[in-house]
């Protein structure tokens, strides 16, 4: 082929590629576009995982999605107005046993749980602890600040807890509701529970082009990282590509929404999403209401009974 | 494996008239926000049982045609008959008529991912007969007919993120095979298949044609289309029809080729060696990009 002819000389020209004497370059850190992309890839691996938990046989896959959606709200309603430790402890011990029952590897449910609690409980409960917030009896001092003693107090350490074993019970709930239910299996539930269909496809759409376009952006930065040579000014630029990106990822949203409404209406959309899954509630699901409701009964009988 | 037959027994009403005419474009034309043109005064009958390329380079405008012809897309100037009746804007708001028209016309975007919206390969192949009123029932036994001829039965409960290119074009086929058009059209079916999916994907569009279906293919793939077709359309850069015949005559007008940029001089250069290897994509691609 005669290409040659009209490629730029530096084209046709080998580049110094590699230096004999081998790796003396230094090391590089991940950088924090580096780093957003693999939590991208990341992302992708838990709902691949997420998708193998919710397939396996155990005791609330076996569940009905609507009927599991209804009763961990109602398990977490009473969960929110437990005022006792030891009630929601005996709560908590319950969601590790089902998540057990239900194939869950016990670890990895816990360390999902307890993830998230130093974000969400972290900047209230410290403070609260302190007999500033909370007064009562110190049983920890800490010294001294503009002439105040300051120090845990009894009280604190106990709402502090309270807040703490909520937290940690309501998200094991919601954990295992996810965890336990096909994405698909959750939309469709919320389908035969009246919420709009409308919103319902739109959800649905948006979890499956988010892979779309995290696989476009883990492209878009692969291609990119194949072409960078040097390294210098890694964050700025790491900047500049996220903006980039972003404009150019839209811009493909953008035009992807469209088709795919094209490609909707072609096969006869006109705004009603039809499903073809159907429900049917079983014994094994009938049981299960009883077995929560007789939970969230006592819950709230044992708290009742406990006083405030 | 039930073959295309079957498929073509799920609805009764496919009329066996030959000769028929399916499709009237008149003097179409068409611009993108009235700035970009892309149909510039097309005009174009197509009758049942044909199978129909519509060959151009890029941008001329195939797409864009194929929008039209399955009332996405509506002509500035000039009108669009299908079946008989014309096809505008306002009368595919009508149910009845808007059913009627996209059961028997389906298309097979460019895009698999565009396509394959659903949660599930199933609820994908499902979506098409559901909105078109067929009962849960009736829809369960296509979707498992069509997935079974189309071989991806195992697919059924994954998500399309997880399924690779060719199957994600399996299931854009299936979506639109289990509604049981009259029509097929493809916008660029073989463009980035690997060989093997792309030879099964030509004996269906045949297998599909033989069984009494419509087929328009937007292509610029010259090495597949005597197969695919019996009847080419070609397209000029001013997005105009330019030529009009069978498949054989089209690709031995060689000056017509070069003139709408579907062949280089090159090609016709040695054109004694372009003949000992195959027509690839990658060949007709690599003359063009300079
Ligand atoms: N969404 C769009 N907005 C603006 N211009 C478009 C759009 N889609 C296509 N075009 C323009 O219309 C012309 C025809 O496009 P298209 O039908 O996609 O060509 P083909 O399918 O033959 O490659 C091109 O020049 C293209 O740039
Ligand atoms: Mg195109």
């Amino acid at each position: 082929m005669s290409t040659a002819a009209l490629a730029p000389e530096w084209l046709t020209a080998r580049e110094i590629a590699l230096c004999p004497c081998g790796c003396i370059g230094k090391r590089r850190k991940a950088n924090f576009v580096e780093k957003t992309i693999i939590g991208a890839a990341n992302v992708l691996k838990q709902a691949m995982f997420s998708a193998d938990v919710a397939s396996q046989p155990g005791l609330l896959q076996r569940i009905q999605p609507a009927v599991k959606v209804v009763t961990m709200l109602a398990l977490l309603m009473a969960t929110a107005v437990v005022r006792h430790l030891s009630i929601l402890v005996a709560l908590y011990a319950a969601t590790l046993a089902i998540a057990v029952a239900s194939g869950l590897p016990l670890w990895f449910f816990v360390k999902r749980v307890w993830l998230f609690i130093p974000i969400f409980t972290g900047v209230i409960v410290v403070p609260a602890t302190l007999n500033l917030i909370t007064p009562g009896r110190v049983v920890i001092p800490l010294g001294t600040w503009f002439g105040h003693s300051v120090g845990v107090t009894a009280q604190g350490l106990t709402s502090a807890g309270l807040i703490v074993a909520r937290v940690a019970t309501s998200i094991s709930l919601v954990v295992l509701l996810t965890l336990t239910t096909p994405w698909n299996k959750l939309l469709a539930a919320l389908r035969t529970m009246r919420v709009p269909k409308m919103f319902v496809l739109v959800l649905g759409m948006a979890y499956r082009y988010i892979f779309y376009l995290l696989e476009t952006v883990t492209d878009m930065y692969t291609a990119r990282k194949s072409r960078t040579a040097n390294h210098r000014n890694n964050t700025s630029s790491g900047r500049a590509f996220v903006a980039a990106t972003a404009g150019a990822t839209f811009g493909k949203a953008h035009a992807l929404s469209i088709e795919v409404h094209d490609a909707m209406v072609a096969r006869g959309y006109t705004g009603n999403a039809r499903s073809i899954d159907h429900f049917q509630i079983v014994k094994r699901d009938v049981v299960w209401v009883l077995a929560c409701s007789v939970t969230i009964a006592a819950t709230l009988g044992v708290n009742y009974a406990l006083g405030s | 494996m039930p073959s295309a037959v079957d498929i073509a027994a799920f609805d009764a009403s496919v009329c066996a008239r030959e000769d028929q005419e399916i499709f009237r474009v008149e003097h179409a034309t068409f611009s993108y926000l009235e700035r970009f043109p892309a149909l510039n005064d097309v005009s174009l009958t197509v009758r049942r049982g044909e199978k129909v390329a519509l060959l151009g380079a890029n941008g001329c405008g195939k797409s864009t045609l194929l929008k039209v012809l399955d009332g996405l897309l509506f002509a500035d100037r000039g009108s669009f008959h299908a079946f008989g009746a014309e096809v505008t804007e306002a009368n595919l708001e009508d149910e009845q008529f808007n059913e009627g028209f996209r059961t028997r016309v389906g298309f097979v975007f460019q895009n698999s991912d565009a396509q394959v919206f659903s949660p599930t390969v199933r609820e994908e192949i499902a979506f098409g007969p559901l909105n078109l009123g067929l009962s849960i029932d009736a829809t369960q036994q296509r979707v498992h007919d069509v997935m079974r001829m189309l071989e991806i039965s195992d697919l059924a409960e994954r998500a399309p993120y997880q399924l690779s290119g060719g199957q994600k074009k399996r299931v854009a086929i299936a979506s639109v095979l289990a509604m049981n058009p009259e029509v097929l059209l493809f916008d660029e079916p073989t463009a980035a298949l690997d060989p093997r999916t792309q030879s099964w994907l030509i004996d269906l569009i045949l297998e599909l044609n033989q069984s009494g279906k419509t087929i328009i293919i937007a292509t610029h793939d010259l090495a597949t289309l005597d197969v695919l077709a019996d009847r080419c359309v070609v397209f000029s850069e001013d997005h105009q029809i330019v030529a009009d015949g069978p498949p054989g005559t089209i690709l031995r007008d060689t000056e017509l080729l070069i003139s709408v940029n579907l062949l280089h001089d090159h090609a016709h250069d040695h054109g004694s060696t372009s003949h000992t290897h195959p027509h690839d994509e990658s060949h007709h691609d690599s003359h063009r990009e300079h």
